[in-house]
């Protein structure tokens, strides 16, 4: 691939239709699938007709979904854009207050004969910690609406504007098409200013939103900041430039006589991580959409954005796959319509009037083979369901907890959720050990803890959740205390569990030092006897740490029960790694070589065979030489193989001729030759690049 | 002569009858019938009035005393621009004003036609950035052209060459001249409008050095310069402003009719009065100046630099203080000496310092991001890269870095076949090459840079290294096997498209594509420490394949 | 009363001073240019022949203004015989807007209606029309071609058509060129070369004696009744002709004219001496030609070195140490190891950080005391790698540092030192 890598270069425009590429796979991928699957009903009818129930269940699971992860995301960047506003409103005062300019002042040419001694921009660095820029435009775009809407005049500029090619002028045209609306061919500022000076737009804020600051060309930045310094008395611009990578990287791109034009403030915008968390509590934790993904599904997906591409755009549009491809393979998927309606009678019902083709095939389900059921494979499906449903509510109630506990401790919600998903995570040694070491540990566990904790941080062994139990034990305990509210709100479906909390909560509660705190979710009255030595408080509160990571612990081995270890899981767990791993990193260039090689299979003509004939297709022909010469070869030994191979059917013929003696024939047989020789070299000269 | 002047005639008609429909006499624009510009023959008094007096001239002028008070430093430059000015109606030759950025140029020359009172036309050549927009702005402004939205924004005149130019300003000129002479008249009577003092009008072309980059730059340049003899009218004066000095418009011909004038940068103590105009505590802002000035004044003396400078620093200065009209004493100015003596260093030593956000509940939010954010540093949070990247990134820009540190020729010893896979003799290996290529290498890296080098060397080295890493990987097996082979290939399906990432933050940059083979190099141009970030990020041992110092 | 008489004189001075016809008033003698040019033009005029003129000689020599002299001269004298076209080398280089400029010229000359939007090809039918008709009418066209020279690269389209038109008889055209290049001929191509009759006026530069002479000329005032406040011209030109026979006087003259000896910048220096003589006494003083001849003649580089900074100059110090080492091209990184080096070596002052020097840098960049090697602006290579050179001479640089108000004096062992361990303390 290496040496054909150049010639199909993605220039940064061009990235978003590479990495739409995936879909357009799947597109293709489907209609085969269901041809295979469709052999095993009997009657297309109800096929067809489950079928358009699968369909509208996927649209309806996933515009839940998709609902949900739009709100995630809102939230997460609803504060930026408060504290965005207000920087605008102040940095607006400040210019008013630095100098006051008429109305018709606005427009002379020459600068206001104010005496502040230098003229600066405003400007705010929004840093999206994020090295792709992906996932950040819709954020600019919307803090472009938001402002607007706060009566600002907004303008988005991106990297495009700000190229050398088109110099000032590029940006100052766009600028003015946002504002002015309309396209002067002689773009200036003289411009701006005079639509400034008008009644409507005047005494507003401008503000100048670019995207990608580190794309644009540093020359004609620097151009556009000093001219904008020039007139900031007059037209009060206020920038925001979006920095993928770090603060000085502004300071590395522009020159010095247009950095001191700036008076920078920064910005967060919130990591891709904390915001895939979000999601992932969103969408998969919290409530159950009748969709989830397997263990191996998960690690996947995680490594597929902590690896490849770190960005929440691609993570949806993989989840979006994995869910398009589970409805579409697994026939029972509709199931899932009833769980959202969150009512058992809908998918009893349908359970019961199942055709028996899908019967026998929730029969064979191979989470029912281990326990073969008898009788009605209808009621059985229908409680098994239902089990799986508190099952999995019991679960996302402990993994809500373990969240909780990793928010202290570092831990990602995604490595938490990974985990708990394994469907080996009883037995995974780790989390004995750990488990373990709660039983036996007393008092001086707290030392060893640490210490096993730090050894296992460095050294990657000592899973997260172990990491997430071990952290119970050495919290602060003020702390711990919170955490066991935000667990007892967690559990409360889950009765025993709640009461356990509840009760640990209230022995803290009394054990913690004397001072007074009420509880309000649990009406708990502490008792009199308050008073204690503090060193007594000390492993008082000790224990109350062990009992709460006892708790967690019992919690893990008892409820977190992964889906996949549970019956009937396949119909809502999508575990199919390899086929999202196809459809998502469709290498395409491979399939195409693939393809190339074995043309003749998918053109299923008569003529050709496995071997190479003039038949095939010329592309084909010239891609088998190449890979027969190896990865290097010169042009005039393709271009002779490759005759050979057109020509060689013809050779006969031509060996005939030329044993005829008499020269004017072979006059004559030079002629075709020629010919060919034009015929064959066209498409040769065509297919090389 | 007659009947030749009718002979004269016939042909014309004959000639032009083809354009005839289109003709229209020069005089004449599309702009007509707008408002904004009043056409020369017809225009009503009161619209000349009201136009000509906030087109031309300056609001209210200010006296001899306040022009003088305004720049206290500045007095020998505005004797010296009011002498060359000259008395109203007296002919001037141009004046070609330079000196240092923010020496006040501008603003002491705008002041001075200010106190003047007489009709300018200014326009900055960093404003309107090419030939076109230069020559219309002025226009605009002595045809008393306003754009609007009602003339969708348009300048009076459509002027792109220099030769139009020059015709409609002298056109536009002798009419504005005319219009100044009639006003002039001592009896006026009533609608005498207001025209300033004079029958002069003074053009003002500011940064003109700008002008040189652009692309016949140096042509129009001359042209600007010699403008007063290819109008040749007396009642035009000329001033030009320009950053950088007379020599370097030399190289074109005849420039020496200017009459230059220098405004030096200020002086220490110069500056010293310039920061102490306008203080509300003069005492201790003094007492602050005392200490910090001089040592900043060896670093730069332009005065938009220094004062972005002193802000922070008085407010670190003043920060002890509980309120700012203190008179301070000798004791406090030591104390206060004391507290801000640790500050000033390194305020010296850095250009652009950004602070973040104002709001106390917004620091907060920002350390609590910063916590959550730290996680994925996976334990070592020193070291942490701040931004998301996926490791395929860090790698790729790791080999990079490599690939432009090393030399080409190293990359044998560096990577054998099988990957390198033993680490010391690799580095033994690399350390031998080194030895003797370093400090002739050292210089190279100095004078030209990092070095270029083609995608393909790119991906081989990329490869060699995703083989050799054992950190994250390791991890991933610890998992489960699978995630291995994900990694390895998926990385080469979108290795491109992390590779065009890269360039888009400025960490890769295309170079110019090498003329022996058409394939564009590539160079890296992070710096190392952010590369050691990232390197530790995933825990690589990057030391290991730079050689160096 | 005086300060009004003052304030007459410096306008009429300021006047004479800034209207070129009166610095040169045409010498009658025949062997001048000035007649020389008056019988080319008025024969060709009266013997209705084409004939073609250039005029060479260096700037501010006075080609134009005799020319001007010449032709007002004739338009006084036979109004209707002979129509003026000026074009301008630097406005009208390019052929299609010069053939539109002197079709606007006649147009407006014969109260035709001008068409902007007129081709190309309508413009010069419409000028050899013009030509012809003017033949007819016995009326000779003028073309003055100022800054010939600069019509010469291209194609020559328009000179070409210009003297084509005039090798036929039924055109009278006189086309005039002025320039500065004394090899202006030699630029023509051959077509139009063959056709340009070789006829060349020379200016020189006035020698010592005809400006003097042209000095007294323009500065003393006339004390006949033609300026108002007589007996105060008589104190004037009295004061005027001591000063100028003072040897103080000559030696700013010899100083001035060494520099330019053409007329122009003698009347630049004129000019600053007159704006900037005392308004209280209203008399030129010895001290006003002084500060003019300083203002005139300036020290640009070594103005700008006084402009520096300490930090700046450190940098065009390390930058001289490493020409002096002449170890090939140098770059922004090559001078901070310099400096670093000599930093080290001497612990004086505060070691500044790279971004600070690299601003510093900058400035020198801009106001030109540093410039790149390569002049190839759109390229990727940031600033600090591109290699640089000192725009000032050693010597230069040496005078910024002894007149720079609080220089170092570690600078100025850097300067002359060679390595810095030598004088290390």
């Amino acid at each position: 691939m290496a040496p054909s890598a150049t010639t199909d270069w993605p220039s940064p425009s061009e990235i978003g239709d590479n990495a739409l590429q995936p879909c357009f796979v799947l597109h293709k991928a489907l209609p085969r699938k269901y041809e295979k699957r469709s052999k095993e009903f009997n009657s297309d009818e109800d096929e067809s007709s489950y079928e358009k129930l699968r369909s509208e269940a996927f649209n309806l699971v996933w515009s839940r979904i998709e609902t949900a992860i739009k709100d995630v995301l809102k939230h997460s960047t609803s504060h930026l854009f408060k504290e965005l506003h207000n920087w605008v409103h102040e940095s607006f005062l400040a210019i008013k207050s630095s100098a006051t300019c008429s109305l018709s002042e606005v427009t002379r040419p020459y600068p206001l004969l104010v005496d502040n001694l230098c003229r600066q921009l405003f400007t705010a660095f929004v840093l999206t910690k994020n090295i792709e820029i992906v996932d950040d435009l819709l954020t600019f775009k919307e803090l472009g609406v938001h402002l607007k809407s706060q009566g600002c005049h907004i303008v988005n500029l991106s990297s495009h504007e700000f190229s050398v090619k088109h110099g000032i002028a590029g940006c100052f045209r766009s600028l003015l098409r946002q504002l002015v609306t309309f396209a002067s061919n002689t773009p200036d500022i003289s411009i701006l200013a005079s639509w400034y000076s008008e009644e409507a737009n005047y005494d507003k804020p401008i503000v100048v939103i670019i995207e990608d600051v580190e794309q644009c060309s540093s020359m004609v930045l620097a151009e556009f900041i000093t001219l904008l310094s020039e007139w900031v008395v007059k037209i009060p611009v206020l920038m925001i430039m979006g920095v993928a990578t770090t603060v000085d990287a502004p300071r590395k791109l522009l020159p010095s006589n247009a950095l001191q034009h700036l008076q920078p403030r920064k910005f967060t915008l919130g990591s891709p991580v904390e915001r895939l968390d979000a999601i992932i509590e969103a969408a998969f934790v919290k409530p159950f959409y009748g969709f989830n993904v397997g263990y191996k599904v998960a690690l996947f997906l995680r490594n597929y954005f902590l690896r490849h591409d770190g960005t929440i755009t691609s993570f949806v549009r993989a989840l979006k796959i994995a869910c398009m491809k589970h409805f579409s393979m697994e026939q029972l998927s509709f199931l899932c319509k009833g769980i959202i309606d969150e009512d058992s009678k809908v998918w009893e019902k349908t359970c019961q009037s199942l055709p028996e083709g899908l019967l026998k095939y929730a029969a064979n389900i191979s989470s029912i083979k281990r326990n073969n059921i008898d009788g009605n494979v209808g009621d059985a499906l229908a409680d098994g369901i239902s089990e799986l449903m508190r099952l999995r509510n019991n679960w996302s109630a402990v993994v809500m907890c373990l969240f909780e506990v990793g928010k202290y401790g570092k831990i990602q919600l995604l490595d938490i959720f990974c985990e708990a998903l394994d469907p080996s995570l009883p037995n995974c040694k780790a989390l004995k050990r750990c488990l373990e070491e709660g039983k036996d540990h007393r008092q001086p566990l707290r030392r060893d803890a640490i210490l096993r904790d730090s050894e296992s941080l460095n050294s990657r062994e000592g899973t997260f959740i172990a990491q997430a139990v071990r952290k119970v034990r050495d919290l602060p305990s003020a702390s711990l205390h919170q955490l066991l509210k935000f667990w007892a709100r967690h559990t409360e479906e889950i009765a025993e569990v709640n009461h356990k909390v509840q009760a640990l909560l209230s022995t803290f509660e009394v054990e913690v030092d004397g001072q007074v705190v009420k509880q309000e979710e649990n009406g708990m009255k502490r008792n009199p006897v308050s008073q204690r030595l503090p060193n007594m408080e000390k492993d008082k509160s000790q224990v109350a740490h062990e009992k709460a990571a006892m708790l967690a612990i019992s919690m893990i081995r008892d409820y977190m029960v992964p889906i996949e270890s549970s019956p009937f899981h396949e119909i809502f767990c999508f575990k199919h790694v390899d086929v999202l791993q196809s459809a998502l990193i469709g290498d395409p260039r491979k399939t195409i070589q693939t393809d190339l090689l074995r043309s003749h299979s998918y053109l299923q003509c008569s003529c050709c065979s496995a071997s190479l004939t003039p038949s095939m297709h010329d592309t084909s022909i010239l891609y088998n030489l190449a890979q027969e010469h190896g990865d290097l070869i010169n042009v005039h030994d393709w271009y002779e193989s490759y005759k050979a191979i057109l020509v060689g059917s013809s050779t006969k013929s031509k060996a005939k001729q030329k044993q005829s003696p008499t020269p004017k024939k072979r006059k004559v047989t030079d002629e075709p030759n020629r010919i060919e020789e034009a015929s064959i070299q066209y498409p040769f000269l065509l297919l090389v690049p | 002569m007659g009947d030749s002047e009718t002979v004269v005639k016939t042909p014309i008609r004959v000639t032009r009858s083809s354009s005839s429909s289109t003709t229209t006499t020069t005089t004449t624009t599309p702009k007509q019938n707008s408002p904004q510009k009043p056409k020369p023959g017809s225009r009503s008094l009161k619209n000349t009035k009201a136009s000509f007096s906030d087109y031309l001239l300056f609001p209210k002028p200010i006296t001899l005393d306040q022009l003088y008070s305004s720049y206290p430093c500045r007095k020998a430059q505005i004797d010296e621009l009011l002498h060359l000015i000259g008395p109203p109606n007296s002919p001037m030759k141009p004046i070609f004003i330079y000196g240092r950025p923010s020496s006040a140029k501008t603003s002491v020359l705008l002041h001075v036609f200010k106190h003047l009172n007489r009709p300018f036309v200014y326009s900055s050549c960093k404003s309107c950035y090419n030939p076109r927009l230069l020559f219309e702005s002025v226009l605009n402004q002595v045809f008393f052209h306003g754009k609007q939205s009602t003339n969708n924004y348009a300048s009076a005149k459509r002027c792109e060459k220099a030769s139009d130019f020059m015709n409609f300003l002298r056109e536009a000129l002798v009419h504005t001249i005319a219009t100044i002479r009639e006003n002039q008249r001592p009896k006026g009577s009533k609608n005498s409008l207001n025209c300033g003092a004079g029958e002069m009008i003074y053009l003002i072309f500011d940064n003109v050095e700008m002008i040189r980059d652009w692309d016949s730059g140096l042509a129009l340049v001359s042209v600007l310069f010699k403008m007063g003899d290819l109008l040749k009218m007396p009642e035009l004066g000329l001033v030009f402003i320009s950053s950088a000095s007379l020599d370097s418009f030399y190289g074109n011909t005849g420039l020496m009719e200017l009459v230059p004038v220098f405004f030096p940068s200020y002086t220490d103590e110069e500056l010293y009065q310039i920061f102490m105009r306008g203080q509300p505590n003069p005492k201790l802002y003094s007492s602050f100046l005392g200490v910090v000035l001089k040592t900043l004044c060896r670093l730069t003396k332009r005065v938009d630099e220094l004062s972005v400078a002193l802000v922070p620093l008085f407010r670190k200065y003043c920060e002890p203080l509980s309120d700012l009209r203190v008179i301070p004493d000798e004791a406090m100015k030591r104390k206060l000496f004391s507290c801000l003596q640790p500050h000033i260093m390194p305020s010296l030593n850095q250009v652009f310092k950004v602070e973040s956000g104002t709001i106390v509940e917004t620091n907060k939010e920002k350390e609590k991001r910063k916590g959550i954010l730290r996680k994925q540093g996976s334990g070592e949070t020193v070291y942490e890269v701040d931004f998301q990247m996926s490791d395929s990134a860090k790698y790729l820009l790791i080999s990079a870095f490599i690939a432009s540190k090393n030399p080409a020729t190293l990359d044998a010893a560096l990577f054998d076949s099988t990957g390198g896979s033993d680490n010391r003799k690799r580095k033994r290996k690399s350390s031998v090459t080194s030895i003797e290529k370093k400090d002739q290498a050292a210089q190279e890296m100095l004078l030209k840079g990092p070095g270029t080098f083609p995608l393909e060397r790119l991906l081989a080295i990329f490869q060699c290294i995703t083989s050799v890493t054992d950190g994250p990987i390791e991890r991933e097996q610890v998992e489960d096997g699978l995630t291995e082979e994900v990694g390895s290939c998926g990385l080469m399906s979108d290795v491109l498209l992390q590779l065009s990432t890269l360039c888009n933050a400025n960490f890769i940059c295309k170079g110019g594509s090498c003329p022996l083979e058409g394939s564009t190099r590539y160079r890296a141009t992070i710096d190392e420490d952010m590369v050691m970030k990232i390197a530790r990020s995933v825990n690589f041992p990057l030391a290991k394949y730079l050689y160096r110092r | 009363m005086s300060t009004g008489a003052a304030a007459d004189a410096q306008a009429l001075l300021r006047c004479r001073l800034s209207d070129p016809r009166f610095s040169l008033s045409p010498s009658p003698s025949p062997d001048s240019n000035y007649s020389k040019l008056k019988f080319i033009l008025s024969n060709s005029i009266f013997e209705s022949c084409n004939n073609s003129v250039l005029l060479l000689g260096p700037r501010g020599c006075g080609k134009t203004t005799v020319l001007e002299l010449v032709l007002r001269k004739l338009q006084t004298d036979h109004p209707d015989r002979l129509s003026v076209v000026r074009l301008n080398g630097l406005l009208h280089s390019d052929d299609r807007c010069a053939l539109k400029e002197i079709v606007r010229q006649l147009c407006t000359d014969h109260q035709l209606i001008f068409s902007k939007m007129a081709s190309c090809d309508d413009n010069s039918q419409f000028m050899l029309s013009m030509l012809r008709e003017c033949a007819l009418a016995h009326k000779a066209i003028i073309f003055v071609l100022d800054e010939f020279d600069l019509f010469t690269p291209g194609k020559q389209r328009l000179l070409y058509s210009l003297l084509d038109a005039m090798q036929s008889v039924q055109s009278q055209a006189v086309v005039v060129g002025v320039s500065c290049r004394l090899d202006a001929d030699q630029l023509l191509e051959k077509r139009v070369r063959s056709r340009f009759s070789h006829r060349k006026l020379l200016f020189l530069p006035p020698s010592m004696e005809d400006l003097q002479r042209l000095l007294r000329q323009i500065l003393f005032l006339p004390t006949d009744s033609s300026f108002r406040h007589s007996d105060f011209a008589v104190k004037f030109n009295a004061k005027l002709s001591v000063i100028f026979n003072g040897e103080g006087f000559i030696d700013i003259l010899n100083s001035v004219v060494g520099v330019d000896n053409s007329v122009s910048h003698l009347l630049n220096f004129l000019f600053c001496a007159v704006c900037n003589m005392d308004s209280g006494s209203g008399f030129l003083s010895l001290g006003s030609f002084k500060s003019a001849m300083l203002s005139v003649q300036r020290q640009l580089k070594l103005e700008s070195l006084q402009d520096v900074s300490i930090l700046e100059l450190y940098i065009l110090v390390c930058m001289k140490r490493l020409e002096a080492k002449d170890c090939g091209s140098y770059n922004f990184n090559s001078i901070m190891k310099e400096y670093k080096g000599l930093q080290d070596a001497s612990q004086t002052g505060a070691y500044y950080s790279r971004q600070v020097c690299l601003r510093a840098f900058e400035h020198l960049l801009e106001c030109e005391l540093v410039g790149f090697t390569d002049n190839n602006r759109g390229q990727s290579l940031s600033i600090e790698f591109r290699a640089v050179v000192l725009l000032i001479s050693s010597h230069e640089l040496y005078q910024g540092l002894r007149s720079s108000r609080n220089c170092p004096d570690i600078l100025l062992q850097w300067f002359d030192r060679e390595n810095p361990k030598s004088h290390a303390y």
